[in-house]
């Protein structure tokens, strides 16, 4: 077993519910190679650096698993069948170092899963201020 | 001159701290390497070592093809703060 990272990019022309099926079945694939998924970390829905089949945006997610080494190639080619992604990237984790580094970036993706309720509420709370001032500002300035 | 005495200091900030893995993903952490244009900075302007060198280059190889960060910049393809969307 060696530690793996996924980060996959799926088509932003999809809806929410059809990200997450397509999610959900790129997970699949991993599971049924044998492999062990760590954690998920989804970053949303993210501007591109240059166009992807002239994709501005796309939906980035992140898959931390162990795998079999030899269950990668499989893995890679059911990616590259998959007409939902965009792009995929496999990162290998291998020296000692990477896997401190891997096992870090685990726990910082686990945290970041268990509270992003309360981020989000922060967030919206944010925007619902920055809404009303922005509907009191112009009322200030008459 | 001025320009010059900017880089003329050389240490690599990367030893000074202790960085030892980088991810492709900690785009802000990567600008440090990178040109105006994208262009990955040489070690004689930014004074890493070869070692954190190496480290940077794979590192900002990768975040190339995941689309975080642009393979050029030019007058046709401007890329318009590609930094904004970061948190």
């Amino acid at each position: 077993m060696r530690n793996y990272e996924n980060l996959v990019i799926v088509k932003p022309t999809f809806t929410a519910e059809e990200i997450q099926a397509s999610v959900k079945a790129i997970e699949e694939t991993i599971t049924s190679n044998g492999g062990e998924i760590a954690t998920t970390d989804s970053m949303g829905m993210r501007k591109l650096a240059y166009p992807i089949d002239k994709n501005e945006r796309g939906y980035f997610h992140i898959i931390y698993y162990s795998v079999a080494p030899s269950a990668i190639t499989e893995i890679e080619r059911r990616f590259r069948i998959n007409e939902d992604l965009l792009r995929f990237i496999t990162i290998k984790y291998d020296t000692n170092r990477e896997i401190t580094a891997w096992n870090q970036l685990v726990q910082k993706a686990k945290k970041k899963a268990a509270t992003p309720a309360k981020e989000e509420a922060t967030k919206a709370e944010e925007a619902t201020k920055a809404k009303e001032a922005t509907t009191e500002a112009p009322v200030v300035a008459e | 001159m001025a320009e010059r005495r900017k880089y003329k200091k050389r240490y690599c900030k990367y030893c000074e701290a202790k960085v030892d893995f980088m991810d492709y993903k900690d785009v802000g952490a990567l600008r440090f390497s990178l040109s105006e244009r994208y262009k990955i900075m040489p070690r004689r302007l930014t004074g890493n070592c070869k070692r954190h060198q190496d480290m940077i280059s794979t590192v900002i190889k990768r975040a190339r093809a995941a689309a975080l960060v642009p393979y050029t910049v030019t007058r046709k393809a401007v890329v318009t703060a590609p930094f904004e969307n970061l948190r």
